[in-house]
């Protein structure tokens, strides 16, 4: 099984704690015989990083440089994340099972992506707007907002890593429970439901 | 695309797959498209997609909604898509802009998916629709084109904020990524290439074009009883129109009124809006002859043809004007025109033959180039033959449709030697 994971952070961009939860992810995925295509920012370290035995990583930088605002930045970074995923996506026959995308940032490619090629996509919750900055509803944090509803709306499946969390995607954005499914990074048997979730949403088994 | 079946045909070249199967086909991207208009680049890209579609070219073209018109139409054998573009909320233009082509880049993948390959090239408009094109560019494998038809550091007259920087970045990446750049004059050309730094092969001058079918219409009508709303009989009348902003020239023109009055009995018609109109027509007003100058505002197409076909000159004396679509306007309608020696318009008007070019920023200059129309019939009537002719021949839109046609196949002829084919 092969996977595209979009993440913004991941080492050694470490901004919170979600770019060493999705480096853990991606080599355990890797001990689990899953190919795994790590797609992420760097404003200088660009390129494919090959590790023996590990992930492959490509890190994008942005192809517009001056920005007024996150959201800008992040709009005009997705076309690089869009055209990185689709090489990789030719370079390998098509044979992608899935894509998992890591908060809202590149919840836009990730759905052109969808849309263009049949592919689905996973999406991964660490946090959300409205926890984030709580109940602001500016137009900036609306914009955000209706990101990431998109990406409820479009994602095959969604993963939180609490019941907690199950409960507020419910609460703030009226996801049906069913859609979403609790991987606890505690949990002994973390990897597992995640492989679970990736053969449920991409289709087929885990080592092919 | 079945590339296992056609695999031997399509390295010999996409001309004869194309042959065997089907048309080539491009989709248009646009924020605007009638019945949305919000400038020039609604008609610009309505005539040459229909043009483009006459000349045996499938376009689809996929555009922001406008209220009552519909999400999918067949529109002089176009295919249109309006895609919800308000959907998510923004700070600010520029980020509506980016959120739109999330949206607009997201219908047009599930558009070109679902003819499975069948689009054989993206056309882009100015960098409204920039991550959009890129982004279909590489998802698909095809060729990217962009028309530019302004740039933010002309219309800024420089780039003075990173709002403005952001803007000029967007395009100058657009412009990097598409595999032909298109401008509708050598001005623009030679502009673009300055601004984005490209290379000159890169460019292609693609005129504006100019639909000659409604002035035909307005010159077979009666229009005396027309002409009696803005003009006594024995007056002439002069004809200015554009917003009335520093640009355009306006005040150049209101400053030649008293010149050219000492020759000629004349109404001054002036067509537009902006924020110079009331200190001008306080300076009629204060020089007493404000009976002679008439400031109509903006008004709809078919006045507008009426009067261009009315008009016994049409001037056009801006100072800055990377293309000038309404020196042709009038010269399809048959009027004289006399223009400032500038920017698209140098290249349009051929002094003494298609028109009477002035000194930029010149009253005088101004006054002299209108009387001499005025005080010769047959001078003012030939220029005005020669000007049609002129029209006709090159910013007619079939014409335009065919020269893009060109630019599409030559760009489908480099794109079958690259690697993408074979994707």
């Amino acid at each position: 099984m092969r996977v595209i994971i979009f993440s913004w952070e991941y080492p050694p961009r470490v901004v919170g704690k979600l770019a060493d939860y999705v480096r853990e992810l991606a080599v355990q995925l890797v001990k689990n015989e899953v190919r795994v295509y790590v797609v992420t920012y760097h404003d200088f370290l660009t390129g494919l990083y090959e590790e023996q035995e590990g992930p492959n990583t490509y890190r994008i930088t942005n192809p517009v440089r001056t920005h007024i605002g996150v959201l800008t930045w992040v709009l005009t970074l997705n076309q690089e994340a869009e055209r990185v995923a689709s090489n990789i996506y030719y370079d390998v026959a098509k044979q992608i099972a899935l894509i998992d995308v890591h908060d809202w940032h590149f919840i836009p490619a990730a759905v052109t992506l969808k849309k263009a090629f049949d592919l689905p996509f996973i999406y991964s919750i660490d946090s959300l707007e409205d926890h984030r900055a709580h109940s602001a509803n500016s137009p900036f944090n609306m914009a955000i907002k209706s990101i990431e509803w998109l990406g409820m709306y479009e994602a095959k499946t969604i993963l939180v890593k609490s019941e907690w969390m199950q409960d507020e995607a419910y609460r703030v954005y009226k996801v049906p429970i069913e859609k979403v499914k609790v991987v606890k990074p505690e949990s002994r048997i973390w990897i597992k439901d995640v492989l679970e979730a990736y053969t449920m949403t991409g289709g087929g088994s885990v080592s092919k | 695309m079945d590339k296992r079946r056609f695999g031997s045909l399509y390295n010999d070249g996409w001309r004869l797959r194309f042959q065997m199967s089907r048309r080539l086909s491009v989709m248009m991207m646009t924020w605007e498209f009638p019945p949305r208009i919000v400038g020039g680049i609604s008609p610009h890209v309505y005539h040459l997609s229909k043009s483009l579609a006459k000349n045996g070219v499938k376009v689809y073209v996929v555009t922001c909604d406008f209220p009552g018109a519909p999400e999918h139409e067949i529109l002089d054998g176009v295919e249109v898509f309006r895609i919800d573009s308000y959907k998510n909320p923004s700070p600010d233009f520029a980020t509506w802009v980016y959120l739109m082509n999330m949206n607009l880049q997201k219908e047009a993948a599930t558009i070109a998916n679902r003819v499975s390959g069948k689009v054989d090239i993206f056309h882009a408009h100015d960098w409204l629709v920039a991550s959009a094109g890129v982004g279909l560019k590489h998802v698909f494998r095809k060729p990217l084109l962009v028309t530019v038809h302004s740039t933010e550091i002309g219309r800024r007259n420089g780039i003075h904020s990173d709002y403005q920087r952001m803007i000029h970045e967007t395009e100058s990446w657009l412009t990097y990524e598409a595999w032909k750049v298109i401008c509708c004059s050598n001005y623009m050309i030679s502009h673009v290439k300055w601004a984005f730094g490209l290379p000159e092969d890169k460019l292609t001058m693609i005129p504006n074009g100019v639909n000659t079918e409604e002035s035909e219409k307005a010159k077979n009508t009666d229009l005396s009883p027309f002409r009696r709303k803005f003009a006594l009989p024995e007056e002439k009348i002069i004809l200015f129109v554009g917003r009335l902003v520093y640009e355009k020239g306006v005040h150049v023109l209101v400053s030649a009124i008293p010149k050219i009055l000492e020759k000629v009995n004349a109404k001054f018609v002036i067509v537009g809006n902006g924020y110079m109109k009331e200190p001008l027509s306080n300076t009629v007003k204060s020089i007493g002859l404000a009976h002679k100058v008439i400031f109509t505002g903006f008004v709809d197409d078919e006045t507008l043809r009426n009067l261009q076909a009315c008009a016994d000159v049409s001037v056009v004396p801006s100072l800055y004007e990377p293309f000038g679509i309404v020196a042709i306007e009038a010269m399809a309608a048959k009027s004289p025109v006399v223009v400032s020696d500038t920017g698209g318009l140098s290249e349009i008007v051929e002094h003494d033959k298609t028109g009477v070019k002035v000194y930029m920023n010149n009253p005088d200059s101004l006054a002299w180039g209108t009387n001499k129309v005025l005080l010769d019939e047959n001078y003012a009537k030939s220029m005005s033959e020669n000007a049609y002719k002129m029209v006709q021949e090159k910013y007619n839109w079939d014409k335009i449709a065919e020269q893009t046609k060109k630019v599409y196949e030559s760009v489908l002829d480099d794109y079958a030697k690259s690697f993408w084919t074979n994707t």
